[in-house]
């Protein structure tokens, strides 16, 4: 088993906001995040399997790439993650919150082989903040 | 604001850089074996280092607020407790024998642990990695520190070795 890695990078603009909350409220809780910014956010996508005893490879990372591009950077990058986008309607778009969307949007389009699992969601938003999230398996586990 | 029951676990971590001064040394060792044992790092005078630590924290994304209990004050807490602590600092002084024998990096590690044990929500502290330099990295768990074989802190002599001399 081991686990492989490919890294990407978007960029896009948030505010925190809890609609139930005051103005005031969301001020106090969430600070200057409740004014519209942005951010260079890296994502680094971990797949955990075996290698393939043909190819030597757990998963053609050109083909992660362009699963990621396709179902996250080209969704995220350069969007309004409020507005422009129907995941952060019910939920803030903190980088908790985006790491399981990320996560959700990934796994079904992942190749469906038995020796391969998404196994992490890293999101970087800044060089000195990220989360990690494992899965729902791992939760719950 | 949220209708799905289900809140995710996740973890959240935050980076950070301090510059501290040490020496390796430990007393109950003779010169001799402290300049073997240590070798450059048993400097009379000392040496330092940028230190990296990343601190990871893992809970339940809270629906209201879209974020980990504890997540938004982390920063505030690793600065207070351990950056003043220990950022421009001479570390020898600051380690104690419940940490390590010497300011090595893993009695530093094992000290800001306990520190940020006690100052983070009860049990949220799951990670730790301190970074001496670039290339040496030293990491720990909070299954680490359940193992309940945790040697105790010992001397070559206390092992009934032979500390043999330079």
């Amino acid at each position: 088993m081991i686990r492989l890695t490919k890294r990407v990078e978007f960029c896009a603009a948030h505010s925190y906001a809890n609609p139930a909350w005051s103005a005031e409220e969301n001020q106090r809780v969430f600070g200057r995040c409740s004014n519209v910014h942005g951010h260079n956010y890296i994502l680094e996508v971990t797949i955990q399997g075996e290698p393939s005893p043909e190819t030597g490879m757990v998963m053609d990372l050109k083909v992660l790439k362009d699963v990621i591009v396709e179902a996250v950077v080209e969704r995220f990058d350069h969007k309004h993650l409020n507005l422009d986008l129907p995941y952060f309607k019910e939920k803030i778009p903190t980088p908790e919150n985006l790491a399981v969307v990320i996560w959700e949007l990934l796994e079904p389009r992942l190749p469906g082989r038995q020796e391969l699992r998404l196994y992490r969601i890293r999101l970087y938003e800044d060089g000195s903040f990220y989360v990690d999230y494992y899965g729902e398996r791992a939760a719950n586990g | 604001m949220g209708k799905d029951a289900w809140a995710p676990l996740v973890e959240v971590t935050r980076a950070y850089q301090f510059s501290a001064a040490h020496r390796m040394h430990n007393p109950r060792f003779s010169p001799a074996d402290n300049a073997r044992i240590y070798g450059r790092c048993n400097n009379p005078n000392g040496h330092g280092h940028t230190y990296r630590l990343e601190v990871t924290i893992r809970g339940r994304v809270s629906r209201q607020t879209g974020q980990v209990e504890g997540g938004p004050t982390l920063d505030a807490v690793v600065r207070a407790q351990v950056i003043q602590r220990f950022d421009r600092m001479n570390l020898d002084p600051l380690i104690t024998s419940a940490d390590g024998p010497t300011s090595t990096a893993e009695a530093l590690a094992a000290l800001i642990w306990r520190i940020l044990d006690g100052a983070l929500v009860a049990g949220q502290l799951c990670h730790l990695r301190l970074e001496e330099t670039p290339s040496n990295f030293f990491e720990l768990d909070r299954d680490d520190l359940n193992r309940p074989s945790r040697p105790a802190i010992t001397t070559p002599a206390d092992r009934g070795q032979k500390v043999i001399p330079a």
